[in-house]
This record gives structure tokens, sequence and C-alpha cells, in this order.
């Protein structure tokens, strides 16, 4: 027999291999070091520890987001496969362009770009009335799965001898006998190759669930997704070598066991005695042991007690935050405290949040959110008045924020501040210019060609706009054309000198010395401080935006008492310490300025002598509150975004 | 009878996939007051869209052509290799998949930034390093479809071509390849159009420098909510999904080159 190989040399081959292999895992294996970082810092390695494994096991939200990826994909995937193989029967009866028209049909969501069939399924469930849940994610998985299923599986049915089963049927069997017996057994590849893609599919899938799932719905991809605002904590980094390991062994072990089988084969084969085919046992034990890993894990994460057990006496309060926003510890501490349950859900931007208020698609008591958002929420009429006697410590609400909020909710009537910062300069003091940042720093530093590829600049409309905004002596809210033209043409101008636009990992950028300087948020500073001692903030001299995200009750509040309760209980002295070391954000209380820091840099200090924390009045005096510009502004912003955006 | 087993099929078909066609065309059809328009098609061919769409062509044009040129070999290799248990293959190349979409490009982002392990290539925020992004999240795409055409051929045909006289060349551009086009088809519609429409690849590894059609969509649905234009677009990006199923109606017909 003539060789019908492609005769590479036998080293290169084996050389390719190894180099594809190596880029397919060469990120998995970083991910899989960064689970053992101590830092919470992406780019910075600052030691070996198992912290983050030990977190993984008493974090409720991830546990419970796993459970949500594991059950969805698990639901998704068999009630895709029972009809993706009905399906199948039914067309292999066709005619062959009856047939083809379905395959057709059924290739669309599988070349339908994600992002389209994730909003178009989203659209169609709004249009119809049907509020986002658990049950509209599972439909789009669902939907998404089965031409994996059907194109697994009509192959085999193509192979099939048909006269095997006429012949059953002549036999006497039944139908549906015959197809178990005679049929089932040659298509089970084609079943379990569908079904364990489908699967693979539906966990990793981001974009479909990012747009169908309701609220408090996460699996890990959004679970990530939404803690990018944050910072993605390398829990999630752990959790996933835990999942791939596991993966990975049922595999290898599955793989041997084929292995056993094929060996049995030849033997039966070489002593000439028939052996006996067991109709795809192999493929079957691998879904068998995955299947069993599978379903143990989504019933041991189901059915582990999430503290507090069982519902308060007073009732849940339902709570609408951005993602990892509060400390996740004082859920426990409210109940305790006040004897009402909480339930937290979950949004990333303010955008995403306001649909979901507005259409009252569920019933939240309390939401979070930022200034201009409520302005919007105000001027809508979607929040109800706060009844600020049940708040009495509100009396620590410090007298600064009082003054800003007079631009979105003027009176305070509806909102009681949770967060607050301004946007600023952060500067590497190794990587720059000291004399650069002497005295009055401009931001037109950020100008400066001296620094070209070492700027970050926010990756969001409002806020790169309002660095530009400032530097030309313009209001960060202007509508005026020219106004927006100027801005336009000076981010164009400063493209070639940034290292990157970026909101979530600026932070971490800026840790691992990659850039040498970034506008950021002050709250992120001494989140940042405690990596990388060579980090200092600075606001410019122009002035900057200040922000605040505050704590508001829309019109669908079913237990407004609870609603204050929770609201007061976030000005307690013991809450709003628990927040301020969780997220490192000024937390607007008064009873904090006397708190003692372990500032990383400085060693202990008082929050109130912490300028970044706490800025001093001349800093606020040119401070600006970004405001709800109504649809059409928000068009034109968009409009110049793009045209910046698209310059090379 | 055994239509009616196609029933459910069907529905999911028409309510999750006919119907929410419908409701894009709907929107991407109408402006904000619900009125009748094709400006939102249109919009489209205006400059910056414009632009953003001919990066994205040309971006998920070159990681459709790496993923080809990495993939082929690919398969001529593994077609022969003990390593080809097809079991293994599949395996190898689906595992990523188990390591979240989101976490592993934000992984290449973490190798690639300029005091990273491959800082020194320097090509974070830039095209090159989304196209890297594409190609790695996208090959397993590619290199299925192309195995699975391969692994098919019979080898009495290679071993008669060789009888009759043909140099090696001509058995891989006169036997292997006529034969691989429905699994290279496959796998290039496969990449192309995920390439053509993402925009977290591009957000994560372009630094907000490269501007994507798929980033401009899903700005348009998230941070500016102007779902017509959103949907206007959308519906320009179908038009390649069409081609693409053109193109597989054409070299495909028997799902020959399907990934699994």
């Amino acid at each position: 027999m003539k060789n019908t190989s492609f005769g590479l040399n036998k080293l290169i081959k084996v050389l390719y291999l190894i180099v594809i292999v190596l880029f397919l895992y060469l990120p998995i294996g970083t991910l899989m070091v960064l689970s053992f970082n101590s830092s919470k810092s992406m780019t910075s390695w600052q030691g070996f520890s198992l912290k983050w494994y030990k977190e993984m096991f008493t974090n409720d939200e991830l546990m419970e987001a796993l459970g949500n990826t594991l059950t969805i994909a698990l639901w998704a995937s068999i009630i895709a496969t029972v009809i993706g193989v009905m399906a199948c029967i039914a067309m292999s009866a066709m005619t062959d362009r009856k047939r083809s028209i379905f395959m057709g049909l059924n290739n669309i969501p599988l070349l339908n770009a994600d992002i389209v069939t994730g909003i178009s399924i989203m659209m169609s469930f709004l249009l119809f009335g049907i509020s986002l849940n658990y049950g509209t994610v599972l439909f789009a998985h669902v939907t998404f799965c089965i031409p994996y299923v059907i194109l697994s599986v009509m192959p085999k049915f193509k192979q099939l001898e048909n006269h095997t089963y006429e012949a059953a049927l002549d036999l006497g069997a039944s139908p549906l006998y015959a197809f178990f017996k005679v049929v089932l057994p040659d298509i089970m590849p084609g079943i379990v190759s569908g079904f364990l893609l489908s699967f693979t599919m539906s966990v990793d899938d981001f974009v479909i669930t990012h747009f169908t799932r309701g609220a408090g719905i996460n699996t890990l991809s959004t679970l990530i997704y939404s803690q990018l605002k944050i910072g993605v904590r390398p829990t999630l980094f752990a959790l996933s070598t835990v999942i791939f390991v596991i993966v990975l062994l049922v595999l290898v072990v599955s793989n041997f066991l084929k292995g056993d089988e094929e060996e049995e084969a030849r033997k039966a084969a070489k002593s000439g005695k028939e052996y006996v085919y067991k109709g795809g046992m192999s493929t079957k034990k691998t879904l068998a042991i995955i299947l069993a890993i599978v379903v143990a894990m989504a019933v041991a994460i189901r059915f582990t007690p999430s503290t507090p057990g069982e519902v308060g006496e007073k009732g849940v309060v339902y709570v609408y935050n951005f993602g990892d926003y509060i400390d996740p510890e004082l859920v426990d501490a409210f109940y305790e405290e006040t004897g009402y349950t909480v339930v937290c859900d979950y949004f990333d931007t303010n955008e995403e949040m306001y649909p979901v208020v507005k259409n009252n698609t569920a019933d939240y008591d309390v939401i979070c959110a930022s200034d201009y958002m409520i302005d919007k929420l105000i001027k809508e009429d979607l929040l109800m008045e706060l009844e600020f006697t049940k708040i009495p410590n509100i009396q620590f609400l410090s007298q600064n924020i009082r003054d800003f909020m007079e631009d979105f909710d003027p009176g305070m009537f509806y909102s009681a501040p949770h967060t607050w910062g301004t946007y600023g300069i952060i500067y590497n003091k190794e990587l720059v210019d000291e004399a650069d940042f002497a005295g009055d720093v401009s931001w037109g530093i950020l100008w400066d060609k001296k620094y070209a590829g070492k700027v970050i600049m926010p990756n969001s409309i409002r806020e790169a706009d309002m660095v530009a905004a400032k530097l030309l002596g313009y209001s960060m809210n202007t509508t005026d054309e020219n106004e927006m033209k100027a801005i336009t043409d000076k981010l164009i101008e400063q493209k070639p000198l940034v290292y990157s636009y970026a909101n979530d990992n600026a932070r971490d950028l800026m840790i691992g010395d990659n850039a040498s300087m970034a506008v950021i948020t002050s709250g992120d500073v001494l989140y940042a401080q405690e990596d990388n001692e060579n980090l200092a903030y600075v606001v410019p001299k122009e002035g900057t935006e200040v922000w605040t995200d505050c704590w508001a009750v829309p019109k669908s509040c079913k237990n407004y008492d609870g609603a204050m309760a929770w609201i007061d209980f976030m000005y307690s002295y013991d809450a709003a310490v628990a927040n301020f070391e969780y997220l490192t954000y000024a937390i607007p209380n008064t009873q904090l300025e006397d708190y003692e820091y372990e500032d990383y840099i400085e060693g202990p200090r008082v929050l109130s002598e912490i300028e970044i924390v706490n800025p001093p009045e001349d800093v606020l005096a040119r401070c600006e509150t970004l405001q709800n510009l109504g649809p059409e502004g928000d068009d034109m912003y968009s409009k110049y975004w793009k045209e910046f955006k698209s310059q090379r | 009878m055994k239509r009616l087993l196609s029933a459910p099929f069907i529905i999911f078909l028409l309510a999750g996939t006919l119907i929410p066609m419908g409701v894009i065309a709907y929107y991407g059809l109408t402006d904000r007051s619900g009125a009748f328009t094709i400006e939102n098609i249109l919009a489209v061919g205006t400059g910056d869209h414009a632009k953003a769409l001919g990066l994205s062509l040309l971006l998920s044009f070159a990681a459709t052509l790496i993923c080809l040129l990495l993939a082929f070999p690919l398969g001529l290799i593994l077609k022969d290799s003990k390593l080809g248990k097809k079991g293994f293959m599949v395996f190898i190349f689906i595992l990523p998949m188990w390591m979240n979409f989101v976490l592993r490009t934000m992984a290449w982002q973490v190798l690639l930034e300029k005091n990273g392990p491959l800082g020194f290539l320097g090509i974070i925020n830039t095209p090159v390093a989304v196209v890297l992004g594409m190609v790695y999240d996208y090959l397993p795409f590619m290199v299925l479809p192309i195995y699975n055409a391969m692994i098919k051929i019979d080898n009495s045909l290679i071993e008669a071509a060789y009888d009759l006289g043909a140099s090696k060349s001509t058995v891989l551009m006169k036997v292997i390849t006529p034969l691989t086009v429905p699994g290279i088809v496959s796998g290039v519609t496969m990449v192309f159009v995920p390439s053509l429409t993402t925009f977290a690849i591009s957000n994560m590894l372009g630094g907000g420098k490269v501007n994507l059609i798929g980033n401009i969509i899903e700005q348009e649905f998230t941070t500016t909510s102007n779902w017509n234009l959103g949907s206007g677009l959308s519906l320009v990006m179908m038009i390649f999904i069409v081609i693409s199923m053109a193109f597989i109606e054409k070299f495909d017909k028997n799902g020959e080159g399907s990934m699994i």
C-alpha cells in the first residue's frame, strides 16, 4: 500500500501541532496563573495565594451564577436535543427540496450574529409584553442550541440503512420499538455530540444571555461582565480554573475508556471471535459521566442554604443595584438588625437599568442610579418621594453633596446618595516628569506629545467629551453644535497619543505600569494605590465632573417601609465603613470623617485628611454634574462620538 | 405522522428566529415615532458607519484568511496522524470554550499589554490585536469543518491518483482540495460572520481605538438607546448572512462540512 499521507517532514508536523495547541491554551494558562495571584490586579504578580479559591466557595452570588449557568445549559441542551432529534426524524421523511429549505432556516441562528439574535429575541419579548426572566434566557438558549443538534444528527440519518428499519417493521416490530432498537443506536453518536456541543455553547454564551436575561438572572458570563464596573475579581478565574480542570479530567478519563473498548474490539477481531458492537457505549459513558457531574454540581448549588435561609417576618426588600456595589455582608447584617430579607439584583449600566424601571418588568423596592439618570427618572415621573422621617440617619449626609444634588434632585425629594467622587488624572510618579505635576495641572497634559502612547482616556461618550470640554473651557453639558465640533476635533487630535480608551481596566493598566497617566474616577485611586504605591491623583485646574450614585424608590415599590429601612441602614456608621472598605469609593457620610483608614502609602490617616476621598472646597467649586440631555442631546453626542471613533 | 414530529422545531423556528427577525425589520424600517423610513438602512452608507463597516470587512477578511491558512495544513496533518481520532480532536478544540469567552479574551489583553509577557510585540490596541483575537476565538469553527471534510475523503482515491502518476502537489490541488470545499465554505462563513459583527473582541483588544460596525450597533442599543438605528444596521448585517447561506447552499448541499 502506498503512503497516502501528505508527507511533510514529521518534525515540522509535530512542531506545527504544538504551536497551534500552545496558541489555543496560552490564555487559559494565563488565567490559571492569575487565579493564584494574591493581588486583585490582572497586570502585576504579587505572590502566590489560595485566597480566591476560598472566597469562591463563600460567595453566594458566584455560586448562584454557576448554578444558573449549569441548569440553563442542561435544560437548554436536553430540550434542544429532543426537539432536534424529532425534527431530524421528520425531515428524513421529507422531499429533498423541502428538507433543504428547513436546513437553510436551521442555519439562520448559527450564522446570525449573536448580537442580532440576542437583540431580536429581546425586542420580541418586550413587544409582546413578556418580561425578561430565567425562562426567556432558557428559550433563547434552546433556540441557538437546536441548530447544533440538527447539524450533528442529520448526517447520521443520511448514513442510516433504511432497510434495517423496514426489516424490523416486517418482522413485526412496532415503529416506536424499531426506532429505539434499530435507528437510535446508529444515530446515538450524533445525538451525543449535538448534546455536548449545545451544552458547551450554552455555557460559553455571553452576548445572547446578556440581552435576554431578566433582572437578577446572572450566568457566569454576565456576572463577569457586570463586575467590569468595579473590576473583575480573581474568584472568577479560580472558578473557571476549577470548571476547566473538571471538564478536562472527565474528557481525558472518558477518552481512556474509549481506548479500552477499541482495544477490546481489536483483540476480539484477532482471536477470530465476533466482537459485539455495543452501540456507542463509550460515548454514552462520556455523556453519563458529564451529566452526572453537572447534575451533582447543580443540585449541590441549588440546595446549599444561602443565608439567611428563610424570609424574614417583615418580608423582602428587592434591591436593584450596580454589580458589586455594596459590601455583600451587609445583606445579612441588615436582616439581623431589622428583620427584612434583602434580595439583590444587578445591572451594569444606568442605561440597562432604565428600561427595566420604566417598563416595570420587575417590582423593585430600591434602586441605585447615577445623578443624570435620577434626573431623567424624576422627569418621567418614575420615582416615589422619600419620607425622610423614616430615614433618621440622613442627618449624616455631607453638606457639599446636598449642594450638588440641586442639579438633579432640587430640594432633595427623591434620592439619597450612596457614593460619590470626582474625575481626575491618576499618574505614575516614576513614569512622568515630576515638574509637570508640581503645580496646577491642566487637562492639556493629556495632549502633551511627550507622553505619546502613554495616556489612557475614558471609553465612554460623556466622560471623554467632558475632558475635552473642560480643556476648551466649555460646560460638559453643552448642546452647542459648534462647541461639540471643537470638542470632537480636540479628541481626534489627541487620538494618536492615546495608549487605549478604557473604563473598566484603566485602573489595572495603571497598576501594571502600562501607561503614565489615565483619566479615572477618584474611588478607584485608593484601590490602585494598594497595589502600586507610585500612583497619585490630581484634579486638573480647569475643573471636572463630580458624580453621585443615589438610592431611590421606583413607583413599583411594594415594601416602602423596607426600602426606607434599607436606605437608613446604608447611612449607619457600620454600613458606611463596610462599604467604604469594600469599594474604596467615597461615602458621603459625616460619621466617616474621623474614620481611620489604613492608607497604603501614607499609613493610617483619618478620611477627612485624604484629599482623594474628601476634596478641598476649591476643587469642588470647579466641579460640574452630568446632566440628562434628552433624546436629541443623546443623538448629537452619539453622532459626534461616532465621528471621533471612526477616525484612525 | 412523522411530520408532526417537526412541530416543536417549527414553533421554535417561528418564535425564536423568524418572528424576532420580523421585529428587527419592523424597528429597522421605522423611526422613533413609529413612521416608516428607510433612513436607518441607508445610514450604513454615511461616513462614520461606512468607515466602520469597511474596517470590519477588512479585519474579518484577514482573520478568515489566517484561520484558513492555519486550519488547512492542520487538517492535512491530523488526517494522517494517530491523534486524528475524531473524539480527541473535537475535544482539543472545544475544550477552551469551557473557559469563559469574556475571560479568554481578557487573558489575551493581559498577555499583550505593554508590560505583559507578549507586550514586546506592541500590537495591543491596534487592529492587529483584534485580528488575533478573532483568529483565536473562531479558529475551532474553521478547523473542525475542514478536518471533518478531510477525514471523509476515501484514501483509495488518493492512492489511485498516485498510481496514475500524479505528483504530490497535483493530488493536493486536484483531489484533496476540491473534496474539502464543503468544509472550507462552512468554515469560512462560520469565521467570517461572527468576526464581522463582533463588539466584545474589538472593545477588549482594540483599546477602544478600533471601531467596528458591531461596536456601533451595540452602542445604539445600550448607551444611545436608538433601537431603530441599531435595528437598521443589523438588517444590513443580515445581507452578509444571506450571502453566506447562499454559498453554503451552493457548495455544501449535504451538510458535509458541518463542524461536528
